[in-house]
This record gives structure tokens, C-alpha cells and sequence, in this order.
């Protein structure tokens, strides 16, 4: 092919006339597709402390945290719930899937910048 | 890290001194490098007399992170060696740590992995060529090829939730699906991803700036090329057609008809051709791996403990060979991973090519073996005045470090 | 009178119109080079991004300023000033609003040559004063560009003064009232705008500066005040040069005129900025296009085939003269 100097210039001038492709994304409004992995979610009436999630979760997100006991027939049972420190999560899906009763979901929310590491500590399941 | 003048016998034993040069430091924080590694240029002018490397910078220890942690969350792990070749990796660790076992991986979950890593080069290459056009000044390739680089983030992000590390591979099969309504969308975007690799071929083999830049420019030649052992599009572009994916198929590679692209004459100009022409390639290897997709399973559910043993493996990541040792003793914890990265088989390589060059040349060169030095950095003791090697386990380096750093320990 | 004279000087077409128009440029490369790769470029400081570079500006002035422990500190210190005051000095010599500069006076189109191989002198010592790996590499790319870019820049600046008979730049402007000089002599002025790229550092000829290579070539030991006001004076080069440009080739602010004599001026400025910015607009079209070349190859573009271009072409002219 002949060397010329300046063959970028015609898409260079077809670029200028179009609309540009970089969205202005805080003014304008993104969509995400179905399977995307945001924050996560739990529902606390799904949730009964089995622990698992804590047990797979490769990046030590997931605390379980004593609060009481309860009686089961004549046995005396421990209660925990998970306590989710989401400033080290990973977005790994582990917790999800492994979850018997399906009570952790992802949500399509990934703006969690934050100065203070205490607002992405997730309690929700806690308050029972 | 080197004042002018300094002496470089201490650094690499045997050379000649000469007094009229000068040391540029390349590194370790640097414009043109995307990780921190250190490459002592000794300039006379503008030409390169010589070219010291100094890696470790970007070490993180994860092969011994590795063994404290169970299989699946190795996965994870793994994946985030690098991010331009993550899913490799992944791909890597769990093919290895099925080796150990007898499970038979399910077709299904065979070709979506081709699929993905399909993508993944193609999205590598891209980035590759991108990066190219920037660090020889042409910014509007860069910016084009990156805007074309956004179509493969978003079909990823698609499939898999995540348009970096996409947390697809798991043992004995992968986690999520392609549904069939995804597919035309997938084959319309690689179709118009491979007519735009043929505009970018067309620009850097007519743009006379581009041409004075990359032709010509670390000229490889075969032998030295397998002299040195390199891997990868860097070897097909020297005319060796050397590729994991035609010489020992993995995944559905077997199934799957693909070229192995090759070009003679091992400089820049070439490897552009090289890396484009396989934009191409991967994206009919993805159309024809949707098209003949078998229905089934994608996973199989296994216990968490995998039977002892040692096996090793090897795929073509993006960059070249990747290997996997993989080392069991049948507990839920591996007891050994060892990963061999491609860009670490390629430096030699890269540092032989910039002799003689000029320091306009040198962020060329280091970016067409195309670097990634946070899978690269490993840790070696060596001893430069007996040119002595050994290594150490963990327990030794702990007790080295405490007599170094805390002398009055010791009586 | 001198007040008129004096703020002539300052504010328009002077000192302040000058900046402004710097400011203006570096948004105007910005934004045109943004969409040309498909983006959007400035978009928050200002309607449309158009107070990005103000607050650049503003934003280094404030910045901490680390000068090297083996620096020549007193060159270091006062270099970026010395530098500041060629392209503002030179504007001044170049008309806007008449045929007339702010100031002119017989051959000033030597004083304002002088001044382009002043500023190149001037980066060349500000280079090496500062001394550490990478500005020693940048100082020996600079001394190498400037030694090629020199000569056919001059050579075709000789040119269309031969071709006007005059060395004055108010001369070189009214000879072109009928026909602009550059139809006589379009490859001087293909000569001139490359080698005014190099002079600017424009890409394909920002190899003393060259970011990904040596991180910012001359400018790298440079930080807050001083990097401000050298950056500042890249932008008001470019107006310098492609003012130059206009008042050798394109025919200064000279154009058709209405009958009302009070508009004059104004018709004048608009002429002269409607041109400028084709120049402008030119330089940015070319730098968005091409990649960075090595400077070896630069040096062999200049010897080999702008320097014979702009002679051939200076004998023509004096040949077309003579005849």
C-alpha cells in the first residue's frame, strides 16, 4: 500500500462530525446489563446463620457475629448473623451462589467510593 | 539506584567500563511503564550501550499466599495476578488442579472458556496496540483503538458481570452461562471488531510516521529468538509458528479450526500485524464456537478436597505460554502453586533487541513483547562474586530477616 | 498619545489580548483534537470546558515548587521569565489591527527572527541548567532540532520578504494588498508551518519533550510557578508563530474593507483572527494525525528536504523578482 503521511486524517474528520463515543457520565445516566456484579444485598428474613458464606468468602469479608442463644427442643443453639465488611469485597460471587437459602444477591450499585470505611460495613442482617 | 558514573561492575560482572555515558534511569516510576520495573540505561548520545534490569518491584507473594487458602479461593486469587490477562490465569489454575482429578469437565463448559479467552485476546491486543500508538507519540490510535477496546469490555461485561476480572472459571466447569440471546449480539460486535482490526492494519501500513517509528525497529530473528526462549506473538512474529493452542490443544480448542499467524521479520512493524491478524482469528474462532456450542451442564458439583498428586499445564494467555505446576497432598489447601508467566520467558529477549537502538526506541521495544510485569516478578537469591544459586524456604527467610534487621537478637 | 499607546500595549492587541489568546488556543487544541479521536475533551471548567486552561494556569501557580539539589539554581530561577518574554515581546511586532504593529520600525523582521532563535537559545540553557538523566538527553535533542528547524524557518522568512522588497514587517503587510504572498510562494509557506511545529514542539516534532520517552524532556525538573508560565509560553507561541504566519503569507489583517472608517480596526482584528485560526486550526489537524518521530529521522526531514525546498523556492521568487 502507498505510504502516505496523514491516512488517519479522514476517519480523524468523520470522527469530528459524529457525536462523540465518551458518555459525560456524571450528567448522563449509564445502564448496566442483568448479570452485573455490584454491592452486595442481603434479606435479613432469608438469612439463618448457617455460616457458610463466611466459610468461602476468599476475602475475609464476612464476620459471623454471636448474638445469643435459643432453644431447639431441649438443645441450646447458638445464633450468629453475618456481619459484611464490603470496603474488602471482591465482587467474587462465592457468598452468593454457596448461599442454601439464596438470601445474598448482587445489586447494580457501584458507586461506593467513600471517605469513611464505616459506610460500607453492612449490618442490616444483624437487626433481628 | 545509580548516580552518573557509577561503576557497573557490581551490577553485571565482566564488561567494560566506558567513561562518556550517561545513566538514565527507565524506572521504576515511569510515563511509558504501566508496573514499576527498573532498567538501567547506559546512553551514550541518544544510543543504548547497555541495559541493566532490575525487577521485583510489583512482587506480592502470592504463590505463597497460595497455600493458605482453599482451592476454589485460589481461583480468585489467582485471577488477579494481572488484569489484562486474568481470566489466563484463572484458566491456567483450574486446568491445572483438574489434572489432579479424573472429573470430566463438561463440553459446554469446555467451549464457553474458549470463548471467553477468546475475547480476552482480543481485548489484550487491543489494549497492546493502543498502547503502542501512545508510547510512539500517535495518540489517536490510542484513543481510537481504545473506544474499539470498550465493545469487548462491555460483551464481557455481558456474560460475565465484570469487565476486568470476570470470575468465570471454576473447577470442573464455569459459573455462568451464554444464553442464546446473547449470541447474535455477540457475533455482530466481533464481526465489526475484526473489520476494525482490518482499518487500524491499514493505517499502520500506510501512516509514514508510524512506518519510520516501527519498521525495522528490533529486528528478531529466528534462532535468536528460540535461542532465547521467547514465547508468545513475539516468536510468530520472528517466523517461528509456535503456538499452545495448535501444538497442544486445551478447552475445545481441539474442536475449534484456528490460524496460527506468523510474519518474518521480527520487528515492531510485524508484531503489529501479528497481534491485529489474531483479532481476526479470535473472532471467528468465537463465531464458530457459538455456532457448534453443545447443550448441557457447565458445571459439576465436586468436594472440596482434591486427591494428592503434581501436575502441570500450559495455555497460550494473551502474551505467550503460560505454565501452571500445581502440588497436592490431599487436603482442601494445595500445598504448592508455581506459575511461569510469558513476559518473564520474553525479557531476555526485549533487553537483547534494545542494544544499539536509541532511547526514542526504547519504550517501543519494551511494549512489543507487550510487558506485564505484575505476573512477572519473582524472587531469587543469587550471588553475584561466586555466581552461586539457591532459594530458600519460608522458615529460612524469616530467620534471615530477623538476624538482618534485629542484630542484637542474636548473642 | 501615550496612554493610547500604553494600553495598546497591555491590553489589546498586546499583552492581555496575547494571553487570552494563548488560553484560548490550548482550550480550541484540546476540544478540536478531543473530538477528532471521537471524545469530548473539556467539558466542567466553564461553558463547554472554556476555562480549563485558566484554571490549569491557576491551579500550578499555587502548587509547591522543588527545585534539584544539582540544578544551577540561578539560571533555574530565572530562565522560565527570559523564556516568557520572547513570544509576548514578539507579538507586539506583528499587526493586528492595521498595517501597523503596536510597535514597529524599519527591519523589525530581524528583531523578531531574533527573537525566535532567543527563545530556542533560552530553552537550550533552561535544559541544561537543570541537570539530571533526562534533560541531559532532552538538552542534546533540543540543540539538534533547533540547529535543523533554524534554517529553512529563516530561509523562508527571507523569502517572502524578498518577495516584498522590504524587511519590515508593516512593509511585508501592505505589499499584499492585492495578492497575498502565499500564491507565489505556497512551499516556503509548507516549509514554514513544519518547521514552526518543531519550533513549538508540536508532534510529530515534540521529541525534546517527549513525555512517554524521557517523562517530560526539558520540563521534567519544572514544578509550580515556573512550570505555569513555561507552559504558558508554548501557548503564546503558537500565537506568535501563526501570527507570523498571517503577516508573512496570508496577508496580515488586510482583506476587503467597508466604506465606514470607524469599523476599520474592528474589521481588521477579525480578518487577522479569522486567519489565524485557519492556521491554528491547520497546526492542530497535523498534530492529531501524526506519531512522534525519532530525532535522527527529524534532523534528516529538515537537512534533506525542507532546506533544499525552501531554497529552490527562494530562488524562484528571486528569479520571479527579477523578471
Amino acid at each position: 500500500m502507498p505510504k502516505k503521511i496523514g491516512s488517519a486524517i479522514p476517519e480523524m474528520i468523520r470522527s469530528m462530525i459524529k457525536k462523540p463515543d465518551t458518555e459525560a457520565y456524571p450528567f448522563t445516566k449509564i445502564t448496566l446489563p442483568e448479570t452485573y456484579r455490584g454491592k452486595l444485598d442481603i434479606d435479613p428474613a432469608k438469612c439463618t446463620g448457617c455460616s457458610i458464606c463466611a466459610y468461602v468468602c476468599p476475602a475475609a469479608v464476612i464476620t459471623m457475629v454471636d448474638l445469643g442463644k435459643r432453644k431447639v427442643g431441649e438443645k441450646e443453639l447458638p445464633v450468629k448473623r453475618p456481619k459484611f465488611d464490603l470496603f474488602a469485597c471482591i465482587f467474587c460471587g462465592e457468598c452468593v451462589e454457596n448461599c442454601p437459602f439464596g438470601a445474598l444477591e448482587f445489586t447494580k450499585n457501584f458507586e461506593m467510593a467513600t471517605s469513611q470505611r464505616e459506610t460500607l460495613v453492612m449490618k442490616k442482617a444483624l437487626e433481628i | 539506584m545509580g548516580e552518573p558514573g557509577e561503576s557497573r561492575k557490581e551490577a553485571s560482572a565482566g564488561l567494560v567500563q566506558y567513561s562518556t555515558e550517561n545513566l538514565v534511569p527507565f524506572g521504576p516510576i515511569h510515563p511509558a511503564l504501566k508496573e514499576p520495573e527498573y532498567f538501567k540505561l547506559y546512553l551514550r548520545g541518544e544510543t543504548i550501550v547497555d541495559v541493566i534490569p532490575r525487577i521485583g518491584y510489583v512482587h506480592r507473594g502470592l504463590e505463597k499466599a497460595a497455600e493458605q487458602r482453599r482451592w476454589t479461593q485460589n481461583t480468585y486469587m489467582f485471577e488477579r495476578t494481572c488484569g489484562i490477562c486474568s481470566f489466563a490465569h484463572s484458566l491456567a489454575y483450574v486446568q491445572a488442579v483438574e489434572g489432579l482429578t479424573t472429573y470430566e469437565i463438561p463440553e459446554r463448559a469446555l467451549y464457553i472458556r474458549l470463548i471467553v479467552a477468546e475475547l480476552e485476546r482480543i481485548h489484550s491486543h487491543l489494549l497492546w496496540a493502543g498502547l503502542l500508538g501512545h508510547w510512539a507519540g500517535f495518540d489517536t490510535l490510542f484513543m481510537w483503538v481504545w473506544r474499539d477496546r470498550e465493545i469487548v469490555l462491555d460483551l464481557v461485561e455481558a456474560v460475565a458481570g465484570n469487565r476486568v476480572h470476570k470470575s468465570l472459571a471454576t473447577i470442573a466447569g464455569v459459573k455462568k452461562d451464554i444464553p442464546d440471546s446473547m449470541k447474535s449480539k455477540i457475533v455482530e460486535r466481533t464481526k465489526h471488531l475484526a473489520d476494525r482490526a482490518y482499518f487500524y492494519k491499514g493505517i499502520v501500513d500506510t501512516e509514514s510516521t508510524l512506518l519510520m517509528r516501527t519498521r525495522k525497529v528490533g529486528n528478531l530473528k529466528a534462532e535468536t529468538a528460540q535461542k532465547l526462549c521467547a514465547v508468545g506473538p513475539l516468536v510468530r512474529a520472528a517466523g517461528v509458528p509456535r503456538d499452545v493452542r495448535a501444538d497442544d490443544p486445551y478447552a475445545a480448542y481441539g474442536d475449534v479450526p484456528l490460524d496460527v499467524v506468523t510474519r518474518n521479520d521480527g520487528d515492531v512493524y510485524s508484531l503489529l500485524h501479528v497481534r491485529l491478524d489474531e483479532i481476526v482469528t479470535s473472532a471467528n474462532a468465537i463465531d464458530y464456537a457459538l455456532e457448534h456450542m453443545p447443550k448441557g451442564p457447565i458445571r459439576l458439583k465436586i468436594p472440596p478436597t482434591i486427591p494428592a498428586g503434581e501436575y502441570s499445564t500450559h495455555i497460550e494467555a494473551p502474551r505467550g505460554e503460560l505454565f501452571y505446576f500445581v502440588k497436592s497432598s490431599g487436603t482442601a489447601i494445595p500445598e504448592r502453586v508455581k506459575a511461569r508467566t510469558p513476559t518473564l520467558a520474553n525479557l531476555p529477549t526485549a533487553l537483547e533487541l534494545l542494544k544499539g537502538y536509541t532511547m526514542a526506541d526504547v519504550p517501543v521495544v519494551l511494549t512489543a513483547i507487550d510487558p506485564c510485569f505484575g505476573c512477572m516478578d519473582r524472587l531469587s537469591f543469587v550471588d553475584l562474586d561466586s555466581q552461586k544459586k539457591w532459594s530458600w524456604t519460608g522458615e529460612q527467610l524469616r530467620e534471615y530477616g530477623i538476624k538482618h534487621y534485629f542484630p542484637e537478637r542474636n548473642a | 498619545m501615550m496612554l493610547v499607546e500604553l494600553l495598546e500595549a497591555l491590553i489589546f492587541p498586546g499583552f492581555l489580548f496575547t494571553i487570552g489568546l494563548g488560553f484560548l488556543f490550548d482550550w480550541l487544541e484540546r476540544k478540536v483534537g478531543a473530538h477528532m479521536q471521537g471524545r469530548i475533551g473539556p467539558l466542567v471548567a466553564g461553558p463547554h470546558g472554556l476555562f480549563q486552561p485558566v484554571a490549569d494556569f491557576l491551579k500550578l501557580l499555587y502548587k509547591e515548587e522543588i527545585v534539584p539539589s544539582f540544578a544551577d539554581v540561578a539560571i533555574y530561577r530565572i530562565a522560565p521569565s527570559l523564556f516568557f518574554l520572547a513570544p509576548i515581546l514578539g507579538m507586539l511586532f506583528v499587526p493586528v489591527i492595521g498595517t501597523k504593529a503596536v510597535a514597529t520600525f524599519d527591519m523589525d523582521l530581524l528583531f523578531v527572527v531574533f527573537l525566535l532563535a532567543y527563545s530556542a537559545f533560552v530553552v537550550v540553557i533552561l535544559s541544561f541548567s537543570s541537570a539530571s538523566g533526562y534533560t541531559t538527553v532532552a538538552s542534546g535533542r533540543l540543540v539538534l532540532q533547533y540547529v535543523s528547524y533554524e534554517i529553512p524557518l529563516v530561509i523562508a522568512t527571507i523569502t517572502a520578504a524578498v518577495f516584498s522588497g522590504s524587511l519590515s514587517l508593516a512593509g511585508i503587510v501592505e505589499s499584499q494588498s492585492r495578492v497575498w504572498n502565499i500564491l507565489y510562494m505556497p512551499f516556503s509557506f509548507i516549509v514554514y508551518i513544519v518547521a514552526m511545529m518543531a519550533e513549538l514542539e508540536k508532534p510529530p516534532f515534540d521529541i525534546p519533550s517527549a513525555k512517554t520517552e524521557i517523562v517530560a524532556g526539558w520540563l521534567t525538573e519544572f514544578s509550580g510557578r515556573s512550570l505555569a508560565f513555561l507552559k504558558l509560553t508554548k501557548e503564546v507561541s503558537l500565537v506568535f508563530g501563526g501570527g507570523l504566519a498571517v503577516a508573512l503569507f496570508l496577508g496580515g489583517p488586510l482583506g476587503p474593507m467597508p466604506a465606514n472608517s470607524v469599523l476599520v480596526p474592528v474589521v481588521y482584528g477579525t480578518y487577522f483572527l479569522l486567519k489565524l485560526l485557519a492556521i491554528v486550526f491547520l497546526v492542530f489537524v497535523l498534530r492529531t494525525a501524526l506519531a512522534r518521530l525519532k530525532i535522527a529521522q527529524a534532523a534528516e526531514l529538515f537537512w534533506k528536504i525542507l532546506t533544499p525546498l525552501a531554497l529552490a523556492q527562494l530562488a524562484l521568487v528571486i528569479v520571479l523578482k527579477g523578471v
